[in-house]
């Protein structure tokens, strides 16, 4: 073994070192700093969430890992290697879904491996066997022949989702996916988020996530880690260790220790959100 | 009982294509009483007159050999803009650089009347099929052009985003979202290009009869000039505005059949 397969098996998933990333407003040429001096390293199957007040970069730094935005200064890695540009392996599921109107549920959970490089070297018997496993586990069966349109936004997100997944990507990028709902689905799309993702499973099957939010209780619920970012301009102020136990289940969210964590956070944020309002 | 009945029935309950033909058979009826006070030798048109000159028209096989002239050309002409202006549009709607470099040219073609480029048109192509293509296709392109730059330059950038995370490429974008994404405004453009397309026809054989002194470049036009030209015969004027409007109402429908076949994610 060389010694270049031994860092790379050594290497975290991701890692983000010195990114900063500017924008130059295309008109008055003005100068915006949106994220500075970004480092975190994040290991494989684990479960991250970016927290901090809006207009903090959160997304900028996504868009970066995605490979939709180029750093201005600093690099990305992923297994060692350099992000050059968006790819499969890097799955991405936006705020907004970003679904194909004139796609059905099904067409739409297949796009990425009927287009995409990850569809490569299926048969189509073994894709539409994918497709089904995934629009069955978001529990859009009886809904697949519908058009975006026809659906909630909880089966918006329930397909953006399986779209997400069914085209098999490492790393799982996720920008306040669950942003637009009401608050119920919300819970109840947390509980379903971590099952998909393998909490009761072998943690060695389970999916590497970015998940972005503003919910600091979404945050606590889900990650393994929660960044905690600031803004003006947008940098990582502090890493939380979540240490409640997996699974975790409906019941965590009144035990004394989320409590205690999700105001950890919030006093981190506190300041910052009361300034941005007054 | 039943004449209280009768009196409740509301017109709500009849079928739509009664109520489309009801007025225009009513205005008919009353232009045709006008019609019956005028001497018998006047040669104001009257409907009658219209039918039986629509008989006449159509058992000669001119009126049917004149349609399909000038829906031929409608279509080749319509085709031709179709390759020119979704290809262009396309590349307009997708490339800032091409857009900014072309738009002046377009912008500044696009006012000037399928008519006013008619003489250059005769000079080049003569009096018949090729010239009332060029005036055909370029009445459709701008409508098209417009409509698929509209389209593909509207296209939800977020779209194009996902497409790239799910390892798609640029090239196969164009074909799997911006081109689908462009289609309702292009359906649109084209809509509205088979309505001019079919108004500058008949204009240009209309003009292009009165060149060649009444000729033969065929189709609608020409025969409304002939027409009104050589035999005065508004009952024959007439008819052909009918079969002009009647075949537009049909390629109409058709658009819109499409419309319901091509997208029906929308509503």
């Amino acid at each position: 073994m060389t010694v270049s397969q031994l860092h790379s098996k050594s290497a975290p998933k991701l890692r983000l070192k010195g990114v900063s990333k500017e924008f130059i407003a295309p008109r008055t040429g003005q100068r915006t700093l949106a994220v500075t001096d970004f480092n975190m390293d994040v290991q494989a199957g684990e479960f991250i969430c970016v927290v901090g007040p809006s207009g903090c970069g959160k997304s900028t730094v996504m868009n970066m890992i995605a490979g939709l935005d180029t750093p201005t200064t600093g690099s990305i890695e992923m297994d060692g290697a350099k992000i050059q540009g968006p790819g499969a392996e890097r799955g991405v599921m936006f705020q907004d879904y970003a679904l194909f109107p004139w796609k059905t549920v099904r067409d739409n959970v297949g796009f990425g491996l009927r287009h995409g490089t990850a569809g490569r070297g299926l048969t189509s018997a073994e894709s539409e066997d994918r497709i089904n496993h995934f629009v069955e586990l978001v529990g859009l069966k009886a809904a697949e022949g519908k058009f975006p349109h026809q659906l909630s936004g909880g089966m918006r997100q329930r397909v953006a989702l399986a779209r997400l997944l069914a085209n098999g990507p490492d790393v799982l990028l996720m920008d306040e996916p669950l942003g637009a709902l009401d608050a119920q689905t919300r819970l109840l799309l947390q509980v379903e988020l971590l099952r998909i993702w393998g909490e009761t499973g072998d943690a060695g099957d389970r999916k590497t996530v970015v998940f972005i939010t503003h919910g600091i209780d979404e945050a606590v619920f889900l990650a393994d880690r929660v960044v905690v970012m600031s803004s003006h301009p947008g940098r990582v102020s502090a890493v939380i260790d979540i240490d409640i136990p997996r699974p975790r289940g409906e019941h965590i969210r009144s035990e004394a220790r989320f409590g205690q964590l999700t105001e950890e956070i919030w006093s981190l944020i506190r300041d910052e959100a009361y300034r941005a309002i007054a | 009982m039943s004449t209280q009945a009768t009196n409740t029935i509301s017109t709500a309950a009849l079928p739509a294509w009664v109520k489309a033909i009801t007025l225009p058979l009513i205005l008919t009826l009353i232009w045709q009483a006008w019609a019956m006070t005028l001497p018998e030798n006047s040669p104001a048109p009257a409907p009658l007159k219209v039918v039986e000159s629509f008989i006449a028209l159509t058992a000669s096989g001119e009126l049917i050999w004149a349609t399909i002239q000038s829906l031929g050309r409608v279509l080749g002409g319509f085709g031709i803009a179709m390759v020119g202006g979704l290809g262009l549009g396309v590349l307009m709607g997708s490339s800032r650089v091409v857009r900014e470099n072309l738009d002046p040219i377009v912008e500044s073609f696009r006012p000037i009347a399928p008519m006013a480029i008619l003489p250059i048109a005769i000079l080049w192509f003569g009096t018949g099929t090729p010239a009332a293509l060029t005036i055909v296709a370029y009445a459709a392109f701008f409508p098209l052009l417009i409509n698929t730059i509209y389209g593909v330059s509207g296209v939800d950038r977020q779209l194009v985003r996902a497409a790239a995370t799910m390892g798609i490429s640029r090239l196969r974008t164009v074909f799997v979202v911006i081109v689908p994404a462009a289609i309702p405004s292009v359906l649109l453009g084209s809509r509205l290009a088979m309505g001019v397309a079919w108004t500058a026809i008949i204009a240009a054989e209309l003009a292009v009869g009165a060149k060649s002194g009444g000729g033969t470049s065929g189709g609608i036009g020409q025969m409304m000039f002939v027409f009104y030209a050589y035999s005065i015969d508004l009952n024959g004027i007439v008819v052909c505005m009918i079969v002009v409007g009647v075949v537009a109402l049909m390629i109409d429908r058709l658009f819109r059949l499409a419309e319901r076949f091509l997208l029906p994610w929308r509503n």
